[in-house]
């Protein structure tokens, strides 16, 4: 998968729980989830439960808290891909 | 330091399906999962949990000046005392403890968490405003016998606000938080 194929994928899941539609339109590694997207901290577990559904992989606590920007979510994805 | 967390119950069942697989794991101990599914009223408990972990996440985070984290498992949430309007929690963090009053009411709930058992703050609630921080501005003004027009909102490294006076960083403790139709903030007078 390219990293643009994973940001793609990436900007599907979290684009539900984005309270700040314009955060999306300048979406890349750079994007925070909380300051750019204004996504709830309620809305944080979703993110997490949806990238382990889409990418078949387990996200656990240890990585659950750092993961607060695209850029944090893709080196976790990747990271937890190259383990399967 | 404190910290505070509000919920917009509306607003709350909209944007969240606490039901789903996984949600109450990622959030919750064993021990707060049984609390919530044990409940009366197991939304309300969950977002009273939720708001615990929420307000004392920003109480420790204030205190350690530390990176901002999601890890709402290592705060371990435990009813002290209370009714249905009004709860005691206490909250552990590793080795550090933090007590919690919430008052719950018919649309939202509103969180305090401190490492003081008895902290004395003054807190303001509004709905469909956006004022908030202007009422916080108003209330420093007035603990601190400063010029409203001179105090402004920054933020620090770790995106922790805090308020300055022309060139210099007031030194006081608050917390703001928003949800829904709802805003609160808390300042510490002490």
């Amino acid at each position: 998968m390219t990293d643009k194929e994973l940001l793609e994928k990436l900007k599907n899941i979290v684009t539900p729980y984005v309270q700040d539609k314009e955060g999306l339109e300048n979406f890349d590694e750079d994007t925070d989830f909380l300051n750019d997207l204004k996504i709830n901290s309620a809305n944080l577990v979703d993110v997490i439960l949806d990238v382990e559904d889409e990418f078949d992989i387990e996200i656990d606590n240890d990585s659950m808290n750092d993961m607060l920007s695209v850029l944090d979510a893709k080196n976790i994805i990747q990271f937890k891909l190259a383990g399967k | 330091m404190i910290g505070n967390d509000i919920v917009d119950f509306k607003r709350a069942a909209l944007q969240s399906n606490w039901q789903r697989r996984g949600f109450l794991e990622k959030l919750f101990s064993e021990n707060e999962q049984s609390l919530i599914l044990n409940s009366e009223f197991p939304e309300r408990r969950l977002w009273l949990l939720w708001a615990m972990k929420e307000a004392t996440y920003k109480a420790h985070q204030r205190r350690f000046k530390s990176p901002r984290s999601f890890n709402p498992k290592q705060f371990n949430c435990e009813i002290i005392a209370g009714d249905t309007t009004s709860v005691f929690g206490k909250i552990q963090i590793r080795d550090f403890s933090y007590y919690t009053h919430t008052f719950i009411g018919e649309d939202y709930l509103h969180c305090t968490a401190s490492q003081f058992q008895q902290k004395k703050t003054v807190q303001k609630i509004l709905s469909h405003s956006s004022e908030i921080k202007q009422e916080l501005i108003q209330a420093v003004s007035e603990l601190k016998k400063l010029p409203q027009a001179k105090i402004r909102f920054e933020k620090d490294c770790n995106f922790i606000p805090f308020l300055m006076c022309d060139n210099g960083k007031i030194n006081c403790d608050f917390s703001i938080s928003h949800h829904g139709i709802f805003s609160a903030f808390v300042l510490s007078l002490t």
